[in-house]
């Protein structure tokens, strides 16, 4: 299976007022062509702002530190003064030009809040007509409209919608809407930030539903960020659990569910509830993560750990293979 | 007690129908709106008929043709809707068939005003054309109160009364020139000072000029000086604004400094002193306002920008590729432009306002020109003789005006920005 995206030793600091706070630490990780990724931990942990660091748009006072993200490119993408040419690329080393030509072509990025990620002011068509003119200039406005009503109508839309407003949809259809935008291009990597967070859960299955089925037809792979890790069991292919900027866990997602490796993934899959163990208590993690800003040494999760050794203390933990298949950070599997 | 609202589609995103605000005015609101709006209507209506009956020669034909005019262009509205309502025309066709029969509505004009007078027909059919234009779109609003205004309750007929004072003013002014009795500048053309009775019904000023003349005629400066300095402040305060707070950094800083600076003056005292150093002029004085209007443009808008900016559907945009001038231009400028219009609408009243001001301290314009600003400034004068016409009639089109204008944008803004309200 080809990799689409590796991420090497990739490092995001945020320089506030309270002190610098690593939101990404020394993060790896690839990603298979036409693979679902889920990317699960709680608030805070750094997964959104892993995700928007592959499109370079890290917000405000983010930065980059180190690290590599090598994009294999299937085709030369141009731009103003020239081409990205194919082949495997690091996203870091391009200018805004060149990024900027990718984002929407290549790269597409789905947000959060569907009511807001639509501008007011235009009408449905004119978005989708907007993206194609952005990356395709020559494109004749009757071809674009014609790509946007075959869109809108893969998307359970009426194609006579075109003419409306955003504020003349609902939450679920701004969000097809969205994912419509993302795929108008045909990009090859989709990564959707809490795609179904602000939905209900009906509309949030729709959407589910939607996004499988476009993965197939898109022949797409996909990085879905959420906190919801039922949302990923129906999703994803593979999984991998963020704490406090780091990768904890990264396994094929029946494993992780079924044999969890990192103390941190088992209390968070013992804090789902689960329907066919009624009786079953929830538990909960003692304590709250620790400051981005003020980093203990060792592992993180340690002071919540229930199997905390000496060695926690000291050093991170790398990541090593774990026996479900996947990889862990966590000193319970050395030399297994 | 929270009624029934409902947003509303179309250019602003921020439109909200709030029908209890019918309810929530007191009657005494309604009445005194009514009184000012029919008052002024009735106002300019009388100005209109007695100078037009009096020696004015072409007076009577051009009202008319400017009525028939009018008459036409609400005809053609009428069936505009019922085209729509039938589903013939889209409501864009609709507004292009209406703009589209004005226009050979004008044309159609131009053999007619050369026919009644060859000599000037240009003229005369200009002021057909504006003229008929403006008694065109009182006669659509009266017809339909333009239900996008109707349905929004009370501050929806504030702004249409505001548009109605200063749609009758324009046309009055508009047609001037034709239905004066005599010429408004021309010195002695009574006796000095009169009362107003049957050969002068407004009264004569001390330079023997007709008060009616001036009183129809005075507003055009002072409407040229309030349009200009609101497009100066528009097409400058507006990419300014725009430019600086979407880009930030060192040139945001020094031009909000800048605009600070002037903003710190008193409005007023600023003009004077640029007027002065400008000398007079419909230009100069356009100017000396307009700077001091821009700053108030630059803040509204800068503050509007920096909010828009950091919205979700700028960064959406930004991730699906779009470039800088693409996000500002159609991001984030259309959706900051609502409060933009509320500012002009202010912006009008005190323009005329200041208009005034710089005429009645004698940095307006030569004396000779009709202007109500010099009225004021030598009726003031008068005052003490017990001469009260002069300074009345212009003083009373002035205060119309600026009110006109300052209703529009209270309407304005309790429409375009809700949150007021609540």
């Amino acid at each position: 299976m080809p990799t689409l995206l590796e991420i090497h030793n990739l490092s995001i600091e945020y320089k506030t007022r309270l002190g610098t706070a690593r939101a990404v630490d020394n993060v790896s990780i690839t990603l298979d062509e036409n693979k679902t990724l889920g990317l699960a931990g709680e608030s805070g942990c750094g997964k959104s702002t892993l995700g928007r660091s592959i499109i370079r748009l890290v917000p405000y006072p983010g930065r980059i530190l180190e690290g590599e993200i090598l994009l294999n490119l299937d085709e030369d993408v141009p731009y103003e003064n020239g081409v990205v040419e194919k082949g495997q690329i690091n996203l870091l080393q391009l200018d805004g030009d060149q990024m900027r030509a990718l984002r929407g072509k290549k790269l597409a990025y789905i947000f959060q809040d569907p009511m807001t990620s639509l501008n007011p002011m235009e009408r449905i068509g004119k978005h989708f007509v907007e993206i194609i003119k952005a990356h395709e200039p020559d494109t004749p406005k009757e071809d674009a409209q014609v790509r946007t009503k075959d869109l809108l109508e893969a998307l359970d839309i009426l194609p006579e919608r075109v003419l409306d407003y955003p504020h003349q949809f609902s939450g679920g259809m701004r969000q097809r809407v969205m994912i419509g935008l993302g795929l108008t291009l045909t990009p090859q990597l989709l990564i959707a930030d809490e795609p179904t967070t602000s939905l209900d859960v009906i509309v949030e299955a729709q959407i589910l539903n939607l996004i499988s089925d476009l993965k197939d037809k898109f022949n797409l792979t996909m990085m879905l960020i959420t906190h919801n890790l039922g949302v990923l069991a129906e999703t994803a292919d593979s999984i991998a659990i963020m704490y406090t900027g780091r990768i904890m866990e990264v396994a094929p997602t029946e494993a992780l569910f079924e044999s969890p490796q990192h103390p941190y993934t088992q209390a968070l899959l013992q804090s789902v509830p689960d329907v066919r163990k009624p009786d079953r208590k929830l538990s909960w993690i003692p304590g709250s993560p620790p400051s981005l800003t003020e980093p203990i040494p060792g592992c993180m999760f340690r002071p919540r750990c229930p199997h905390a050794m000496e060695i926690c203390a000291t050093e991170p933990p790398p990541l090593m293979k774990s026996t479900s298949g996947g990889i862990v950070a966590c000193y319970l599997y050395e030399g297994s | 007690m929270m009624g029934k609202s409902i947003t509303i589609s179309g250019v602003f995103i921020y439109l909200r129908l709030v029908q209890e605000s019918f309810r929530d005015r007191s009657k005494l609101w309604w009445i005194v709106l009514g009184v000012i709006l029919g008052g002024t209507i009735a106002l300019v209506a009388s100005l209109i008929i007695l100078a037009a009956r009096s020696n004015s020669g072409l007076g009577i034909p051009v009202v008319v043709g400017t009525i028939l005019f009018g008459v036409s262009m609400l005809v053609v509205g009428l069936f505009r809707t019922l085209l729509i309502r039938k589903g013939t025309f889209s409501p864009r066709m609709g507004t292009l068939f209406l703009v589209g029969v004005t226009c050979i509505l004008g044309v159609i004009t131009i053999p007619v005003s050369i026919f009644i007078l060859p000599a000037g027909w240009f003229d005369l059919w200009t002021v057909f054309v504006m003229g008929g234009v403006a008694i065109g779109i009182i006669l659509l609003f009266l017809y339909s109160r333009y239900s996008w205004l109707k349905e929004r309750g009370s501050p929806g007929f504030l702004t249409i009364t505001g548009f109605l004072m200063v749609l009758s003013i324009i046309y009055m002014t508009v047609i001037s020139y034709w239905i004066v009795p005599y010429d408004p500048a021309a010195i002695n053309v009574g006796p000095i000072l009169w009362p107003p009775h049957p050969g002068f019904p407004l009264g004569t000023t001390s330079l023997g000029q007709d008060l009616l003349s001036r009183t129809i005629a005075g507003g055009g400066i002072m409407l040229q000086v309030a349009f200009l300095s609101v497009l100066i402040c528009f097409f400058v305060g507006v990419p300014l604004g725009l430019l600086s707070s979407f880009r930030g950094g060192a040139l945001d800083r020094v031009l909000s400094l800048i605009m600070d600076a002037i903003f710190a003056f008193p409005g007023l005292i600023l003009a004077i002193a640029i007027a002065a150093m400008l000398g007079p002029g419909v230009i100069n004085m356009a100017l000396a306002i307009a700077v001091v209007y821009i700053p108030s443009y630059f803040r509204v808008l800068r503050s509007q920008v920096l909010t828009i900016k950091e919205l979700p559907y700028v960064e959406a945009a930004k991730a699906l590729g779009a470039r800088d001038r693409d996000t500002m231009l159609r991001y984030v400028l259309p959706n900051s432009l609502p409060s933009i219009i509320v500012v002009m609408s202010i912006n009008f009243a005190d323009a005329v306002l200041t208009a005034a001001g710089l005429t009645f301290v004698g940095l307006g314009l030569p004396i000779d020109v009709a202007d109500w600003g010099w009225d004021l400034t030598f009726g003031w004068h008068q005052l003490i003789t017990g001469a009260w016409w002069v300074i009345t009639f212009p003083g009373i089109m002035i205060v119309l005006l600026a009110l006109g204008f300052t209703l529009v944008g209270e309407g304005l803004n309790e429409i375009l920005t809700p949150m007021l309200k609540e």
